[in-house]
């Protein structure tokens, strides 16, 4: 296995990563343009259609995918930490798939005057109840199987709502839009969009900002923890919110993306040397990364209609979930 | 610009007063309320049926395209029963004039109690319905889904012969033509671009009706220029680098909240248009092939730029 890597020098190996998939989506598109006019045109202020591409098309997919896959890495790591669980993950226990149904009655139901608020907040809403519920129906200190059960229950009948209220939904085109939901897309993305999406996801990542000290606190135990002087309740709180907040905002505009927040934790937790604080900057730029690559792809690949970007992680994603399950029989045996 | 003629084309411009076989269907029409004479009209029916040129004169449309066509083709008499799609004023053209008529609901049950002579539907048709009803021994006849203006003759023409209406079919071909050479064409370099865009991203590349009324108006259809056929998705990307000067939607339904209305609000289509807003052509006029297709290149041809 890969042994641990300094701190500073994986987050600038990620950065740069990240920063180099991100201009690389600048570059690709379906169509090929050529980017350095485009960059030319954009920066005389020019109005040209290859300016439009590149500020209108391009730069708010690329900053979506950054951010929403960034907040899907770092909530996946935060969540796995604090319930200490490795298969935690906001796909899995509720929180994207609840941050869709909120989206969806904000969407297709809501007041049109208020659709440009009520989008992410729906969401976060969205997102807090289901992540709240399965917390519920699994108990504080659910094992594994618990909570995994919990939040397929959750997850379905969410899913099953989102069904049934875009069966209802007064559009003739909700129906459609089904698997939009389920698997998200970035297409056709604007920079609307990504003003949409912005503050609740920032305000998420801000919570989180200073827990990692406590999480790393929790990984000798909830009592040790306490006794250093965690307040458990409160770091909980802070992170179920943190999570409603980010991961319901980047749902509300993506759809629920799966598998980058299970996925990204384990694939980066042996770099950080098992330490949870370390995990979660490295988490959220693995996260931004892989939903980069992802959206890259399926640009790239030669279809009819453009593959949505949740199919794609779903099958580099379920594979490694599978992977993570045969792990942890071993260990049980 | 002196141009008004987006004459409303309607249905009912084309019915004239007639007492051709009416006499025929009074008969039929008693039979059924006089067991006594029963026998007497199967007989008739029967003997008519072998006689090749006597109209049907119970016919039943079970589609919203050949209700349009019926109404506009046929004598009052004639027309048995028409779709419910028809009464529907958004993707109806007749929706007043099939107000006079029964309705179906294309269920099998119904068709058989309107005992018709002629059932018209479409091509795309339930088969099962199809198969059901040419068992029971009915006279079925289904029309091409016409993709140009002369798919859209020769189905009037088609339809009018089966009624027996050859004149008021070449009638109507008249009036659509005479609509259509009122618009002044346009030299291919003076072309302005442009694209239908529907929710979800769709447009209509060749072999479109929509492709054919954007040329007939003047304009030159960026969908076909970039060699898409049918009614197939255009990408973002494409659509801003064909530049288009215009762009038109025509969904089948007014706005409504949904991630594919949302697309056509997407900002760049209006900074590529220079912020002209993207124009509504109703559906009606082409959910179904027709001879109202005048009245849509009209009004694509009034939202030609105005020359400076």
């Amino acid at each position: 296995m890969l042994g641990e890597i300094r701190q500073s020098r994986l987050l600038g190996l990620l950065v740069a990563a990240a920063s180099s998939l991100f201009l690389f989506s600048l570059l690709f598109g379906s169509q090929t343009i050529p980017v350095f006019q485009a960059l030319q045109e954009t920066f005389d202020d020019t109005s040209s259609v290859l300016a439009l591409i590149l500020t209108e098309v391009r730069l708010p997919r690329a900053l979506i995918a950054l951010f929403a896959g960034a907040t899907l890495g770092l909530c996946g790591a935060a969540m796995q930490a604090m319930l200490r669980n490795p298969l935690a993950s906001p796909g899995l226990i509720g929180s994207a798939s609840g941050a869709a149904l909120g989206a969806v009655i904000a969407l297709y139901f809501g007041s049109a005057a208020l659709s440009q608020f009520s989008l992410p907040l729906g969401g976060i809403l969205g997102s807090l109840g289901a992540t709240l519920l399965v917390y519920l129906l699994a108990g504080r200190n659910a094992g594994t199987l618990t909570l995994i059960l919990a939040g397929v229950a959750i997850n379905s009948l969410t899913l099953a709502l989102i069904s049934l209220l875009l069966n209802l939904a007064p559009s003739p085109y909700a129906v459609q839009e089904i698997v939009l939901w389920m698997m998200g897309s970035l297409a056709n993305s604007s920079m609307q969009n990504f003003w949409i999406m912005l503050p609740g996801t920032l305000l998420g990542w801000m919570l989180l900002l200073r827990v990692g000290r406590a999480l790393d606190a929790l990984t000798l135990g909830e009592e040790t923890a306490q006794s250093m002087g965690i307040d458990l309740p409160r770091l909980r709180w802070r992170i179920f919110l943190a999570v409603a907040l980010a991961v319901g905002s980047a749902v509300s505009v993506t759809g629920a993306i799966g598998f980058i927040g299970l996925v990204v934790p384990h694939m980066l937790r042996p770099f950080v040397g098992y330490q949870p604080g370390r995990l979660l900057a490295a988490s959220a730029l693995g996260g931004a990364i892989l939903l980069l690559a992802a959206d890259i792809l399926v640009r790239l690949l030669p279809a009819q209609t453009e593959i949505k970007v949740g199919v794609v992680t779903a099958l580099v994603g379920a594979p490694f979930f599978l992977y993570l399950i045969i792990k942890s029989r071993r260990y049980n045996q | 610009m002196e141009l008004h003629f987006c004459g409303e084309f309607r249905a009912s411009e084309w019915r004239r007063p007639i007492a051709l076989p009416a006499f025929l269907t009074d008969a039929i029409a008693m039979s059924l309320l006089r067991p006594t004479l029963l026998l007497l009209s199967l007989l008739t029916v029967a003997g008519w049926a072998h006689g090749a040129d006597t109209p049907p004169s119970r016919v039943v449309s079970i589609n919203l395209c050949t209700d349009q066509l019926l109404l506009m083709l046929a004598d009052a008499d004639q027309i048995a029963s028409v779709s419910y799609l028809s009464l529907q004023p958004e993707s109806s053209f007749v929706a007043e004039e099939a107000q006079r008529y029964p309705v179906n609901h294309a269920r099998p049950e119904e068709l058989l109690a309107l005992d018709p002579d002629l059932i018209l539907t479409v091509e795309f048709t339930d088969r099962r319905l199809l198969g059901l009803l040419e068992k029971l021994g009915y006279r079925i006849a289904q029309l091409p889904m016409p993709t140009s203006i002369s798919g859209i003759e020769s189905n009037i023409r088609s339809l009018a012969k089966l009624l027996g209406q050859n004149a008021r079919g070449e009638a109507l071909i008249h009036q659509m033509q005479s609509m259509l050479s009122r618009i002044p064409h346009q030299p291919a370099h003076q072309r302005p671009k442009a694209l239908f865009y529907q929710p979800r991203g769709y447009t209509s590349g060749i072999d479109t009706l929509q492709n054919e009324a954007l040329a007939l108006a003047g304009w030159s259809n960026l969908a076909a220029n970039i060699g898409i056929s049918g009614y197939s998705s255009i990408d973002l990307e494409s659509l801003l680098l064909g530049q288009p000067d215009q762009i038109f939607s025509s969904a089948y339904t007014g706005e409504t909240r949904s991630l594919a209305q949302r697309q056509l609000h997407h900002p760049a289509l209006r900074h590529i248009t220079h912020n002209r807003p993207i124009i509504e052509i109703p559906f009606k006029y082409w959910i179904c092939g027709g001879p109202m297709i005048a009245d849509a290149v009209a009004e694509l041809h009034a939202a030609l730029p105005k020359k400076q």
